[in-house]
């Protein structure tokens, strides 16, 4: 990045657009200036940061020319009476006809777009993106009690028990068997969980081998 | 990684509704709907709009295609830039200029009579008797509505899809400067 420096190439091409604006080759109302000021921006770095402000300062005259044309289009333009003067003139068919090349649209309908996942995506997206994040400051409050928030710890490990006690007696078994029963995936996430801490607490044993688990 | 699943399910979506044509003269989406669909709610919905689209809008121009506002019934649509225009052809008309004439009165008595033109003023300006088989075709094909009551035209948003209204008026001036 530290070589780079096409100020002089972007300066080359204003001029060659200026010169060309000039002799009335090129219309700036149809000249495209994003492709300059793009180069402009990928290739700048502190380095050349000198020699591109005046690379941007003759872009941006090239734009101000631009939108001056633009603004003399617009004053020029009594559209009612352009199309009624015109038609004063009783033109043929054929000539009204040539007036409108190259003004046609060809507008992008893609109906069978994956149609059946999008449909799906659309209506599941609309049921399921209603979270709407929101930073907001919090007003502090004065409070008698030391925590705000309740820890459920003992419920945790009600849970973990009655999961133990409900697989107590298949034990020895495989992992797989001690979820064969439970078809949700969330059931079986909660489980899982129970289990990981049965493992931690020693209460089941795991052996990787035989992919059992035992008291 | 979540983040980047719902920006394509968003662009997905995006895509779908935008070049979903409800009917002959409605194509894309408003910016209600879009929103709608999308489930914005957050105050700040029409820059998130604006990023949406111009986020899309990359995606598409190296196929191609641009992201268009139709402003007579203010939806977004796709629409295939002038190159691609050009390659194809995109004349509704070929080869039938009586229609594209009788349009152009449309246009201008529209223009005139901000949005409503009585057929006989139509006629006027074409300066043809019989034009009421051009103005069921237009109407069959989606451009404009016939009112037999009032005896009266009124265009479709289906023209905001189909013509380049600026470059029209450029070769309109072009030929009234010859």
């Amino acid at each position: 990045m530290e070589g780079i420096d096409f100020s002089e190439e972007i300066n080359k091409k204003i001029g060659v657009i200026k010169d060309g604006v000039l002799s009335g080759k090129i219309n700036l109302l149809n000249l495209e200036l994003n492709p300059i000021f793009s180069d402009i921006k990928d290739s700048l770095s502190i380095f050349n940061i000198k020699n591109y402000s005046q690379s941007y300062v003759n872009a941006c005259e090239l734009l101000n020319r631009k939108f001056e044309e633009l603004r003399n289009l617009l004053r020029s333009l009594d559209i009612e009476k352009k199309f009624m003067d015109f038609l004063k003139e009783k033109p043929s068919k054929e000539e009204i006809y040539d007036i409108f090349n190259g003004c046609w649209n060809c507008n992008f309908e893609l109906e069978p777009l994956s149609i059946n996942f999008l449909e799906y995506s659309v209506n599941r997206f609309c049921k399921e993106n209603t979270i709407d994040l929101r930073i907001e400051h919090l007003n502090k409050e004065r409070s008698d009690y030391q925590f705000l928030l309740e820890i459920p710890r003992l419920k945790f490990t009600e849970k973990i028990n009655e999961f133990f006690d409900e697989i107590r007696n298949k034990l020895p078994c495989y992992f797989e068997e001690v979820f064969e029963n439970e078809e949700h995936q969330i059931r079986i996430y909660e489980k899982f969980v129970y289990l990981l801490h049965l493992l931690q607490l020693g209460k089941i044993k795991y052996q990787k081998e035989t992919n059992t688990l035992y008291v | 990684m979540c983040e980047v699943i719902k920006e394509m399910n968003e662009m997905s979506i995006l895509m779908h509704i935008l070049s979903k044509k409800r009917s002959t003269h409605q194509i894309g989406a408003t910016e209600e709907e879009i929103l709608d669909i999308l489930n914005v709610k957050n105050k700040n919905k029409s820059i998130y709009l604006q990023n949406l689209i111009t986020g899309l809008s990359n995606y598409l121009v190296p196929l191609g295609l641009q992201i268009k506002f139709n402003s007579l019934n203010s939806h977004w649509y796709i629409n295939s830039d002038s190159e691609i225009t050009e390659l194809i052809s995109a004349n509704p008309f070929e080869g039938r200029p009586s229609l594209a004439a009788t349009l152009l009165c449309v246009l201008t008595s529209c223009l005139k009579n901000s949005g409503s033109a009585p057929i006989q003023e139509i006629r006027k300006l074409r300066n043809k008797k019989e034009i009421m088989s051009d103005l069921k075709e237009l109407e069959k094909e989606g451009y404009l509505i016939i009112n037999k009551t009032t005896y009266q035209v009124q265009l479709t948003p289906l023209i905001g899809y189909k013509l380049d209204l600026h470059k029209l008026l450029v070769n309109l001036s072009l030929k009234l400067k010859e």
